[in-house]
């Protein structure tokens, strides 16, 4: 597990005391495809702004959270119930071909795009070989 | 232990099977949320004083492409999403994103103002909200008793 991600409880942002219930953490769906220049991934983050999105790469991990405030206005009280309120975290191992340095991303309508590209091969080098 | 009927006992196994089909059946439909996967899209319920608050994650899907209507005390909301694009089925190496057309249908409790529903679409999130109509005030229904007709109820001349 990666030590600078933040675990809940000694995150920044103050919670009101009726929110201080345990959050549930969800693994969110992907894709990932490969196009010529490297690897795309793509999650569905609803509710996720860019300012909620943490992206860290460290080592060989690529991890994602996503950090959901509730849509429930003060007071509601839940009635239908289909996915539930939290965070999204998930992480992913990298191949080696992955120039880490080069990653971007983007959000738009809650759907993450990562570009994974792929380190420039390295032209063959001749090994001379001596004769003894 | 089996409780047959008085007369011949196969008499009972018709039954059965008929229990037993209906059993399937209802295992079928139990299920086939989990053998489809999760419902999409998913949708919570809130209830509030003032309204009831629908959410739905509709992550990816353009506001342009969902319809969203009510109908005879049922709302619908439909609408597609389209994720691949032109990238060829062979190139994915992992693909757990649903995909294509939905619909879902939500039955309106009563005393909604149809007039007044919003929606919202912030960051793949679709907020709907269904304003409650006020209470109406009790109305007092008259009983105009048949047997002692009034004065003003007189047979005009």
């Amino acid at each position: 597990m990666s030590a600078s991600i933040p675990s809940r409880s000694e995150s920044s942002d103050p919670r009101p005391e009726n929110e201080a219930a345990p959050r549930w953490v969800r693994t969110p769906p992907i894709d990932i495809f490969e196009i010529e220049e490297g690897l795309v991934l793509r999650a569905d983050l609803p509710g996720v702004t860019a300012e909620g999105l943490e992206l860290q790469v460290q080592d060989n991990r690529l991890t994602l959270l996503g950090r959901v405030t509730s849509a429930a206005p003060e007071g509601a009280r839940l009635i239908h119930h289909e996915y539930h309120d939290g965070d999204f975290l998930r992480s992913f191992i990298l191949s080696d071909d992955v120039d880490h340095e080069r990653i971007s991303a983007k959000l738009t309508q809650g759907v993450l795009e990562v570009f994974l590209p792929r380190t420039p091969r390295a032209e063959p080098r001749r090994i001379s070989v001596q004769i003894q | 232990m089996p409780v047959f009927r008085w007369g011949n006992p196969l008499h009972a196994f018709p039954d059965l099977e008929r229990e037993m089909d209906r059993w399937m059946k209802s295992m079928d439909l139990a299920f086939e949320g989990l053998r489809l996967g999760r419902p999409f899209p998913a949708l919570n319920v809130y209830v509030t004083e003032e309204e009831y608050l629908i959410t739905a994650e509709l992550a990816g899907c353009e506001p342009e492409s969902l319809d969203v209507h009510v109908v005879n005390g049922e709302l619908v909301l439909r609408g597609n999403r389209s994720l691949q694009g032109a990238i060829p089925e062979e190139r994915f190496r992992r693909s757990e994103r649903p995909s294509g057309a939905f619909e879902r249908v939500i039955s309106l409790p009563e005393r909604i103002d149809e007039q007044k529903i919003r929606a919202d679409f912030v960051n793949g999130l679709l907020k709907l909200h269904l304003p409650k109509l006020p209470a109406t005030a009790p109305r007092q229904i008259k009983i105009t008793d048949l047997n002692q007709p009034s004065a003003t109820d007189s047979n005009p001349v």
